[in-house]
């Protein structure tokens, strides 16, 4: 089919970006050209290609592509925390709806729906009042916001496989209903779950960004991509360029999860072949 | 109807009780002493212990909700520690702002999500479709907060067509506040709304394009286009009434973010600032509020449909609950 083949290219873009992100995390651990948290005060806001600098250097005269590459490993972290506990614990919500009884089952439906319908920020609010900022607090809020959608994704498809018929021999060969969840239903919906945590994978690395913007995750020494466009704010005149990379790399990074979890979708699934809005 | 609304009034009164519940549980329990938040861990026991009192804290739980609860039916929710001003009419002056960025946002987005959509949809095997849609893959990419940095950085810093930030309030002047409104309301519409509703138009489109009564209207001497408009966009944006709902999540996100971008004084600014400041009785009426707000769209939303759609309707009188 047409659309199949036009969709190849989208996994191998979606993934090329993943892997370049994996990466430049990855080495920011190793190596990166200055250390991202070295001041060099004689050289502020140094354009791009000065002196060895690369993308040249932010207001405190640290070099940027350090930072960006550490960003990318605190980004990926956060991500890769929030949504590992966002797809255990959704997956696991979803499961016990789809399998509990009805009651159990209409209640926890209804209270995902009304989860879904309020605004993730308040989480995130509530517990930075507290806990002050943190990349703590980013990653609990971004598993409590993920968590009902999760788990709405999961509830509809387990109870498909549910309604099948190996799901009603292995029932009446006797096996209790948790088994069959976790050993004919789960595996069922291996495909699901990976590409939602993909999609999930882009989220969390846009409400990262969006949280450090707004002072509420990771502080300083750790660079973070939101919260070196923060900084940037102030020199918005002087350094255009201190506003423009920060977010290209957000964006590649976003939509490379995005292109990977799509094309994952038409790969694992060739019968959804149509886009569901989430 | 009479029951439809009936019960979909009962599930919003439970939800905003719950939803209430849950942000006094969770200000108060999560914590512990909101009075050394609010003060920091350096302050003396004299004043954590006023500081109780005068914040009613050193009551039952159970009398401070009620106490709130009724703050909030009076229109008295009690004085910021912090910056000093009276929350409940802080709230009310700064409602305005945030409701016409909101709203603004949302019109805007629909009508170019219902364009893009449709021109997408129509010419789905062409490169001219494929490239909207990889348009809105972009939007949905670009945090909302960096659109509103490169909007301030090109649009009012280089080129000094509109203000870099700061509002000018409708009552003063109606151009400085549609001047002081336009790349907020750009930053929201590109980033999180315009991208979601084309993506769903177009979805939708292109189902409705496969249906008999399109077939007939090209029949009866319609080109494709002109089915499409007539037929299809109807049903469309009935339809992107349920999704601007889902939406209302990051609507908030939006709205609040792009508040701090562009320093406009609106609700979200107010609650970020409330955060920073660890003003936990402000935070858990603004948090409240903004519950109470989505809990009431999704009830009004419900409501419509069983206006416009008889089918919701006869579902209800049919006693059908299951979904």
């Amino acid at each position: 089919m047409a659309a199949r083949r036009s969709r190849s290219p989208q996994l191998i873009v979606g993934a090329a970006l993943v892997a370049l992100l994996v990466l430049a995390g990855l080495l920011s651990l190793v190596w990166t050209p200055y250390d991202p948290a070295a001041l060099d005060v004689t050289n502020k806001m140094a354009p791009p290609w000065t002196d060895g600098h690369l993308l040249g250097t932010d207001q405190l005269g640290r070099d940027v592509v350090a930072q960006l590459m550490a960003g990318a490993l605190n980004s990926l972290l956060v991500a890769v925390l929030s949504t590992a506990g966002a797809v255990v614990l959704g997956v696991a919500l979803g499961l016990t709806a789809a399998g509990g009884g009805r009651f159990w089952s209409d209640t926890l439906t209804r209270a995902t729906d009304v989860a879904i319908a309020l605004p993730g920020i308040l989480v995130a609010l509530v517990l930075a009042t507290f806990f002050g900022p943190s990349n703590t607090t980013a990653i609990v809020a971004i598993v409590v916001w993920f968590v009902p959608g999760a788990a709405r994704i999961v509830i509809g498809p387990a109870r498909q496989v549910l309604a099948r018929e190996f799901v009603e021999a292995a029932m009446a060969y006797g096996r209790s209903r948790s088994f069959v969840l976790f050993r004919h239903v789960l595996p069922n919906l291996g495909p699901l779950i990976i590409v939602m945590a993909s999609m999930m994978f882009a989220g969390a690395i846009l409400t990262e960004a969006a949280l450090s913007y707004l002072g509420l995750g990771a502080q300083r020494p750790t660079p973070s991509w939101g919260r070196l466009l923060f900084e940037s704010q102030s020199v918005i005149g002087q350094a255009p360029s201190l506003v423009v990379f920060p977010g290209v790399c957000i964006m590649l990074a976003v939509l490379g999860f995005n292109l990977l979890g799509d094309g994952l979708r038409s790969r694992l699934d060739p019968r959804h072949a149509r886009e569901v809005v989430v | 109807m009479g029951r439809l609304i009936l019960r979909k009034a009962v599930v919003l009164v439970v939800s905003a009780l719950a939803g209430s519940i849950v942000v006094f549980l969770l200000l108060r329990l999560l914590g512990g002493d909101v009075a050394t938040v609010i003060l920091g861990p350096g302050a003396s026991p004299e004043a954590r212990a006023e500081l109780r009192s005068e914040l009613g804290l050193d009551r039952s739980l159970i009398e401070q909700y009620l106490s709130w609860m009724g703050g909030l039916v009076r229109g008295d929710l009690g004085r910021s520690y912090a910056a000093g001003y009276d929350i409940f009419s802080e709230i009310v002056a700064r409602l305005s702002l945030t409701v016409s960025l909101a709203a603004t946002a949302l019109i805007l987005s629909w009508i170019v999500g219902l364009a893009l959509g449709t021109y997408s949809a129509l010419h789905l095997e062409e490169k001219r479709g494929g490239a909207i849609d990889l348009i809105a893959q972009l939007g949905i990419s670009i945090p909302t907060f960096w659109a509103g940095l490169l909007l301030i950085t090109f649009v009012s810093v280089q080129l000094g067509w509109l203000p870099t930030g700061g509002y000018v309030p409708w009552s003063e002047s109606v151009t400085g506040a549609i001047r002081s409104l336009i790349l907020p309301v750009l930053a929201i519409s590109v980033t999180v709304l315009a991208p979601v509703f084309s993506r769903y138009v177009r979805s939708s489109m292109v189902e409705v394009l496969r249906e008999d009564y399109i077939r007939t209207a090209m029949a009866k001497g319609r080109t494709l286009r002109q089915a499409a408009v007539t037929h299809g966009i109807r049903n469309a944006s009935i339809a992107l009434v349920t999704v601007a709902t889902l939406q209302l999540g990051s609507i908030v996100t939006g709205v609040v973010v792009v508040e701090m971008v562009f320093t406009l004084p609106g609700l979200g600014r107010m609650m970020i600032t409330a955060v920073t400041s660890r003003e936990v009785v402000v935070v858990q009426s603004l948090a409240f509020l903004t519950i109470l707000f989505v809990l009431v769209l999704h009830f009004l939303m419900d409501i419509a449909y069983g206006l416009l759609d008889p089918r919701v309707r006869d579902a209800e009188k049919a006693g059908s609950h299951g979904r």
